[in-house]
């Protein structure tokens, strides 16, 4: 396969993969900027690591270990403010504003409590919202699958408690 | 909002992620990383190019000039040379073993802790050693340069002498660099050490 072939092949895999991306670039970067310095910086590890992926993993759990890894030690100072919300990513009829409108507020109170999470906490939080296994998180994080349960369970109660001020206006 | 909402708020948010532009992403690839492994280690490829600018020219003044009477010079700054080589070949090396991106998550940073207090032991030692050796090096060459010609040796060029002096600056230099290295690094470190502790605990 040529370089370029290899090219469009990657560049196909990381669109199909984009949410990935996408979620794990809000969750970790604090500002629009460091989400796409963070985003910059995942795609060049994906490409400067793709010659060794073999397909002997799924492709998704390859690209979560290398996002994870970039995102989680990362030592760039982050400017640390709440999460934002950039209302020209979206482009949606008139008629489904209003359901957008609170479909977005949800997750804006989502993001707002995972940014309570600790690394860590994040990484697993987004697992589990991804419905990856117990198995899977195991594969990509290292975690014994009994430890991750204990942590899984600490993390959707503080999760439970933390929406559910964000839901009453409580910080 | 309970617990079961979550996930499916979290799965609508799938078609807010912006296509990327094929052309944009390609334009990505070509780009250089602009991690903190990525730049210490252009960093280090510009310290090693520095030094190599300034100490072959001038190695190669000394076996030149003077008629060859100060070669000798020549060969202290080879020595130093050689010593920087391995110095930033080591640290590079170690720079390579920080970060293993396609590793398990834990394992990466178990990895990168690993790594770095070698990094940091090697910076504090190297960073002390060089200097007392560029030290050494250059009293030999005065004092070489003194006999030459023929010009008294002072009590206080004597190496007891010298000792006495070089010992508790070698002791001040030594907790200059663990407080340097603590300044650049001893946050990172912590922060990582942590982040392995949260995982590792039940």
């Amino acid at each position: 396969m040529s370089n370029q072939d290899r090219q469009e092949v990657f560049i196909s895999l990381v669109n199909a993969n984009r949410s990935i991306l996408y979620k794990i670039c809000r969750m970790y970067g604090a500002t629009e900027p460091d989400r796409q310095d963070l985003f910059q910086e995942i795609v060049i590890q994906l490409w400067r690591s793709y010659p060794g992926f073999r397909g002997d993993a799924r492709f998704s759990t390859w690209l979560y270990r290398i996002a994870l890894n970039t995102a989680i030690s990362d030592l760039r100072k982050q400017r640390r403010v709440g999460p934002s919300f950039d209302p020209d990513q979206l482009s949606i009829p008139m008629q489904d504003m209003q359901y957008v409108n609170d479909k977005e507020e949800q997750l804006q109170q989502l993001y707002a409590a995972i940014d309570r999470l600790t690394e860590v906490e994040k990484a697993l939080t987004m697992l589990y919202l991804e419905d990856k296994s117990y198995q899977e998180m195991e594969e990509i994080l290292g975690i014994s699958q009994n430890n991750l349960r204990v942590k899984m369970n600490r993390i959707k109660e503080k999760l439970r408690k933390m929406t559910k001020e964000a839901a009453y206006g409580i910080r | 909002m309970e617990l079961d909402n979550l996930k499916t708020i979290w799965k609508e948010q799938e078609t807010l992620a912006p296509v990327t532009d094929p052309e944009h992403l390609a334009w990505l690839l070509q780009m250089k990383s602009r991690g903190p492994i990525a730049r210490m280690r252009r960093n280090l490829r510009v310290e090693a190019l520095l030094m190599v600018i300034t100490y072959i020219p001038t190695i190669i003044a000394y076996l030149v000039l003077f008629a060859g009477r100060l070669s000798l010079i020549s060969l202290f700054l080879f020595v130093v040379l050689c010593f920087y080589a391995v110095y930033f070949y080591r640290k590079d090396r170690l720079l390579i073993k920080m970060q293993c991106v396609t590793c398990e998550v834990r394992s990466n940073l178990a990895g990168q802790v690993k790594a770095l207090r070698k990094y940091i032991r090697f910076y504090i030692w190297s960073g002390t050693l060089v200097i007392l050796i560029a030290m050494v090096v250059a009293c030999c060459t005065i004092r070489y340069a003194m006999q030459l010609k023929s010009m008294p040796i002072h009590w206080w060029f004597e190496p007891p002498f010298l000792l006495a002096i070089l010992t508790p600056f070698a002791f001040g230099l030594l907790h200059l660099n663990k407080w340097y290295a603590s300044k650049l690094y001893g946050r990172h470190i912590e922060k990582l050490d942590a982040m392995l502790r949260e995982m590792d605990e039940d």
